[in-house]
């Protein structure tokens, strides 16, 4: 059971990657064929990894939402499956040039930090975490969306005014945050074996790095920082063209698509949350405990509050909007990412 | 001094800090009720620290103020962890608890600031309540003609009025006829009342929480095996009837498979042998294979506890007054205090110690209508806008069409365009028919 999940698992990730290539060639060279290949080899890709999730389900005996890989399989199957409705509904194919090669990066790291099926510690077993696990990750992928949104206001703004050199920068910083955020994830999540290390008072698990280990993880993080610096620079330059601000929405549409991400999402967010302190107290009898994770949320919670505030009391729009909607996706990359690894609390089981 | 959002509909909860003449799309339902900038006449105390504290500056300022100060707390070890953690007990230390660093979030200056944002919200919903009420439940239905032309979307069109009325319901508009000929047509009319209730459920989770923190205990419960001890806080006494702790793991079969696992009870090594299972030499622990998986264990090894629980039994006045098996998820609750498994470890016979949480938070009902109205109301308040579209006859028997909506105005664009199409269209087919 396990190998044909895991076949299946290779065998989306493989088929993701190249249905990434074809939707890049699909803008880049704005060919009808290319588009039509590249939905065919993503409804094969979401075959595969439905096929994988149902085994893992089967396998392990409890919702695939339980450890990183399963709660990343999932994700990146959900935006793969929203993507897939979207195209057929509003026919965007020129969007998935880069929700695919999104989709393609979430299902490798997945890929990467898969263990096989894990029994529940009694904590996680509650159905408060199916619901808590799967709307948090949902507003996750809404505010990622708001994030590229706003992202590509700010390179149309630059495009609209020929500012080519602001477009490249724009290119090069955000492919450079991801690229060493994925970095660091590979680092901490797949190459470092930290030593469980239990303190003797308080009984909680801490984990403790090497020499080696943060030899790995500061590598992880140089390479992806400097593949996604390379990339920044290809994509800017290529961006950097005037036919290519045709190419995107306007700057109305990505201000409304940014803004209306976020107003959906903060909604998720807050459900997220709550459902979480529910699990809490029926777990713990504890509703809220200043947990890191919890915190984060509240901080990430707090965030974008502020910027429905903003807009919709203080009337901000467009590049102040823009510019809050990107800043966001970092603290929801920390929220997600950084607490799990860098911070200890009651959440650290959810590594992998 | 009330003013509205951008965006138009009802009244924000806080207060710009630039007057709204500055904004480009001023145009509002009580743009009228404005006061003239004339001479201020002296404002009293009372009204300045009001006026403060419905500042949307000063709301977004404590919202950062928050977030950044969590920060410190998700960093520095909190609680009881600072004695187990390897932090130096050095002056550096001292400073830090003397600032209450340690235990930052119940720290009387992080208190003080989350109490700010309580009285600034109370203040804001105070201040906002009346208008939400009468926008929402008295909303202006008689306009002049004017007040149509002036919306963000406006036009004016060739259609009859029954027409328009049709079509506004198909679009699931709910109609409603005023005294002077003039219609409203709404949508998510209740948008602006659950942004209120909202930032009200706030107020109600803050209450539940202050209840918990002034009248609420909570610790940890140490019930060695067959012990009797006593639960503080209260004239009870706890028993442990045993705890049984059950595993799951990862075996090596005959076959060369590696399958999942189960510890089962087995109090010897002949009763584990005589259910099929294999003996790996602890005492109560035996491990059996799935039923399907065929083979023969030859070792098993990663085991991680799946489910524990403790047989426990309350006393008062030395009479037994409740027992329960409680397990993580599963707690044992009496008038109000909650015994939870938490964890478990052993005493220094070898013996197994329960490890329970014990807590009584009288807040918490309070706690829970919050969190639900809070859910309820934000999904409410941004995935059912309130749309509002006017309808007027023009002097000269042209259709006067405005509205506005308090969210996304890009889709609303997009409805009011298709919405006078189709009304232009409806007419025109209903004039064919006639004629």
């Amino acid at each position: 059971m396990v190998e044909f999940e895991e076949i299946f698992f290779i065998v989306t990730v493989l088929t993701y990657l190249v249905a990434s290539g074809v939707y890049i060639w699909h803008l880049i060279a704005n060919s009808k064929k290319a588009g039509q290949l590249g939905t065919m080899l993503l409804v094969l890709g979401l075959f595969a990894h439905t096929m994988a999730l149902i085994f893992r389900w089967v396998d392990s005996g409890h919702a695939p939402m339980s450890n990183s890989y399963e709660s990343l399989a999932v994700f990146s199957w959900g935006i793969v499956l929203f993507y897939l409705i979207m195209e057929r509904v509003y026919s965007i194919r020129a969007a998935g040039a880069v929700v695919v090669p999104t989709a393609f990066i979430i299902a490798s790291i997945a890929l990467v930090l898969n263990n096989g099926p894990e029994p529940l510690v009694p904590a996680l077993q509650s159905y408060w975490l199916w619901i808590h696990v799967s709307i948090a990750m949902l507003s996750y992928g809404f505010f990622a969306l708001a994030f590229g949104a706003g992202f590509f206001y700010i390179v149309q703004e630059h495009l609209l005014k020929k500012h080519y050199q602001n477009v490249v920068i724009a290119f090069v910083i955000m492919l450079a945050v991801i690229g060493l955020a994925v970095g660091l994830w590979l680092g901490f999540g797949a190459w470092a074996h930290p030593l469980d290390v239990v303190n003797p008072v308080t009984h909680e698990t801490s984990k403790q790095y090497s020499g080696t280990d943060i030899l790995k993880i500061i590598g992880g993080g140089a390479i992806g920082l400097v593949i996604g610096i390379a990339a920044g620079f290809l994509a800017g330059k290529g961006a950097s063209k005037p036919g290519f601000a045709k190419r995107l929405p306007s700057l109305d549409v990505l201000d409304e698509v940014s803004y209306r991400a976020i107003a959906f999402g903060f909604p998720m967010v807050t459900i997220g949350i709550i459902t979480g302190a529910i699990w809490a107290d029926k777990a713990w009898g504890r509703y809220w405990s200043w947990d890191p994770k919890e915190t984060w949320s509240l901080i990430t919670w707090l965030f974008y509050g502020a910027y429905l505030h903003t807009r919709l009391t203080w009337g901000w729009r467009g590049r102040h909007s823009a510019v809050i909607a990107v800043l966001g996706i970092v603290i929801v990359l920390f929220t997600y990412l950084g607490v799990n690894y860098l911070l200890s609390g009651l959440h650290s089981y959810a590594t992998a | 001094m009330r003013s509205t959002p951008p965006d138009g509909g009802a009244p924000p909860a806080c207060r710009r800090s630039f007057p709204v003449s500055s904004l480009q799309e001023a145009n509002s339902e009580n743009i009228a009720a404005l006061p003239k900038q004339a001479a201020k006449p002296q404002i009293s105390v009372g009204r300045k620290i009001f006026h403060f504290l419905i500042s949307m500056k000063l709301a977004l300022t404590l919202l950062f103020v928050i977030a950044i100060l969590s920060i410190i707390g998700t960093i520095l070890p909190q609680g009881q962890d600072v004695w187990a953690s390897d932090w130096p007990k050095s002056p550096l230390f001292d400073f830090y608890n003397t600032l209450g660093l340690f235990n930052m979030y119940y720290s009387w200056w992080f208190l003080s600031v989350l109490g700010l944002l309580v009285l600034s919200l109370s203040a804001c919903i105070f201040n906002r309540m009346p208008t939400t009420v009468k926008h929402v439940f008295k909303p202006r239905v008689d306009v002049k003609d004017a007040f149509v032309a002036n919306q963000p979307q406006a036009a004016s069109i060739a259609g009859g009025a029954a027409a328009a009325v049709a079509v506004l319901r198909r679009h699931h508009y709910r109609v409603k006829k005023g005294a002077t000929g003039s219609v409203l047509a709404q949508k998510g009319r209740f948008s602006s009342l659950a942004s209120v209730t909202f930032h009200l459920s706030f107020l109600l989770i803050a209450a539940g929480a202050v209840l918990g923190g002034l009248f609420g205990f909570d610790y940890q419960l140490t019930v060695p095996n067959g012990q009797i001890v006593n639960v503080p806080h209260s004239n009870m006494q706890a028993e442990s009837h045993g705890f049984d702790m059950q595993f799951s793991g990862k075996a090596l079969l005959d076959d060369g498979r590696t399958v999942e696992v189960n510890s089962t009870d087995a109090a010897s090594q002949s009763q584990c042998l005589g259910s099929n299972g294999w003996w790996d030499g602890t005492e109560g622990i035996c491990w059996v294979r799935g039923v399907n998986d065929g083979g023969n264990i030859v070792s098993a090894f990663d085991p991680r506890p799946s489910r524990y629980s403790t047989s426990l039994e309350l006393f008062q006045n030395g009479k037994s007054i409740s027992r329960k098996t409680i397990q993580v998820n599963d707690p044992l609750e009496l008038n109000g205090i909650n015994f939870y498994q938490e964890s478990f470890s052993q005493d220094n016979q070898g013996g197994a110690v329960s490890i329970l949480e014990v807590n009584h938070y009288p807040g918490k009902t309070l706690v829970y209508i919050g969190a639900f109205l809070m859910m309820g109301s934000i999904t409410l308040a941004l995935y059912f806008p309130n749309r509002r579209i006017w309808l007027k006859a023009g002097k000269s028997g042209e259709l006067l069409i405005g509205g506005r909506t308090n969210r996304s105005r890009l889709g609303f664009k997009r409805d009011f365009e298709r919405i006078t199409t189709e009304i232009k269209l409806r007419t025109g087919q209903e004039a064919g028919a006639d004629g």
